[in-house]
């Protein structure tokens, strides 16, 4: 008989890491939404998978399905595969500011990124006496646009994070 | 021309050209002060309904985390202008807030040149880490869990809720408008505008002091090491990367009394967050 072998620590990793995810997934029935400016549909669930669809921001969606972090969605006639960390269990509750203006969330991420110190914090910075400190803020400005989502989603996929687990 | 902005500039000149012509130019002066005066109103009605954060919009949101991230790097000496450490920091930091409730933020991760042991975020999606402690998170999943319990402070809108709206924005429509070329003259005409921006300074304060000086409440704190934890595990990081840094803090010798002086008791931080692998075979970021 062979002798039992006590198993590594590896498996109990990850089996804590699979609790959470289940943790995280939710079930059929579930009503979750988008919080990007576009959220596409895949086919299987798979960052490779074909495109079956697009949503827009602020979708309230319907969980059908869940397959570890992958669920199932449908909005109406349309439906698909989405990571969960692409939704949102809440919606998205701010549609305006006081400003007038609709969410950042409508906004891309690299877009968002490239953008410069506001005027308005430029000028709080030279009333303070920070030009320093604007100095840092300026270099990590370009610091920050010079990192495209591109890369980010490079990264993701050569570490095996997000929905390239 | 805006009406505001031609109707001051005409009212100007006209008082300069002589006594003649004043009175009726003195009339429009002051139907342009009146102008400024309803929307300084309209303004504080809506401020009345509008309490912290629910009432900040987007682009008065990135103004606030500039003048924020401004203060808070003044009072730590700085950045550590090291493009290798930017790069990872950022790198980790934005794979995380890819999957935050809100990933349209204008995400930046700096290292601030400090030797203390603490982490910050500024509204609109600023998260800065002292040098201290980013040289403790020697892996990924330590640092993914520090920058994720930052990152929840931010899309909860923690700071935000600091100050009300009203608090920052008194006497103007909003600050954007504030900003605006003819705003700012038709303002100045009724002497507004040094005493908005004395407003808009002082929430600034308040902002930072409460992130710097007194930190969040501990519930706040203990919900945002939560939500980290969350964040970083669904991005597939090891979920105990946090908890592994704030053990290695409580370990003789590990800077326990000095560190996260804003944040709660790291005894009480560490019985709080699940016991779980500290580490992923991940290679760290290139």
């Amino acid at each position: 008989m062979k002798p039992h072998t006590p198993p590594g620590p590896w498996p109990l990793v990850l089996l804590l890491v699979a609790a959470v995810s289940v943790e995280a997934a939710l079930v059929a029935g579930s009503v979750v939404y988008t919080k990007r400016f576009k959220t596409t549909l895949l086919a299987e669930p798979s960052p490779l998978a074909a495109a079956a669809g697009e949503l827009a921001l602020g979708r309230k969606l319907t969980v059908t399905e869940s397959k570890g972090n992958w669920l199932h969605v449908s909005d109406g006639p349309q439906a698909g595969w989405v990571f969960s960390g692409n939704l949102a269990e809440i919606p998205p509750v701010e549609t305006k500011g006081l400003d007038g203006l609709p969410v950042a969330a409508a906004q891309t991420t690299a877009t968002a990124a490239a953008r410069g110190l506001t005027p308005a914090a430029a000028d709080y910075a030279s009333r303070r006496g920070l030009e320093s400190a604007r100095e840092d803020l300026d270099w990590l400005l370009e610091q920050s646009a010079n990192l495209t989502d591109e890369q980010v989603d490079e990264f993701l996929q050569a570490q095996k994070k997000g929905e390239y687990k | 021309m805006n009406p505001r902005l031609l109707l001051v500039y005409t009212a100007c000149l006209a008082l300069v050209a002589g006594p003649a012509r004043a009175q009726f130019d003195f009339s429009k002066l002051t139907k342009a002060i009146d102008k400024a005066k309803t929307i300084t109103d309209t303004a504080k009605d809506a401020s009345k309904v509008a309490k912290g954060a629910a009432g900040i919009g987007p682009e008065e949101e990135k103004v606030i985390g500039d003048s924020v991230a401004l203060e808070v790097i003044a009072k730590f000496g700085g950045l550590v202008r090291d493009e290798d450490v930017s790069h990872r920091v950022n790198l980790v930091g934005r794979a995380l807030a890819r999957y935050s409730d809100r990933p349209g933020l204008s995400w930046r991760f700096g290292v601030l040149a400090s030797d203390t042991v603490n982490a910050f975020s500024a509204p609109d999606g600023y998260v800065f880490i002292t040098r201290g402690l980013y040289d403790l998170a020697a892996s990924d999943d330590q640092l993914a869990g520090i920058l994720g319990h930052e990152i929840a402070h931010i899309t909860r809108k923690h700071a935000l809720n600091i100050v009300r709206r009203d608090e920052f924005f008194a006497g103007s429509k909003s600050l954007l408008e504030k900003y605006s070329g003819d705003y700012r003259q038709a303002s100045a005409a009724a002497g507004q505008v040094d005493a908005q921006l004395q407003q808009f300074d002082v929430g600034v304060g308040k902002i930072t002091a409460g992130l710097i000086e007194k930190g969040f409440d501990q519930p706040t704190e203990y919900a945002a090491d939560q939500a980290g934890h969350n964040l970083a595990a669904l991005t597939g990081y090891a979920p105990g990367g946090l908890r592994s840094v704030l053990v290695q803090l409580q370990q003789p010798g590990g800077q326990a009394k000095k560190t996260f002086s804003t944040h709660p008791p790291l005894k009480e931080r560490i019985k709080r967050l699940p016991d779980e692998p500290a580490a992923l075979p991940s290679p760290p970021a290139p």
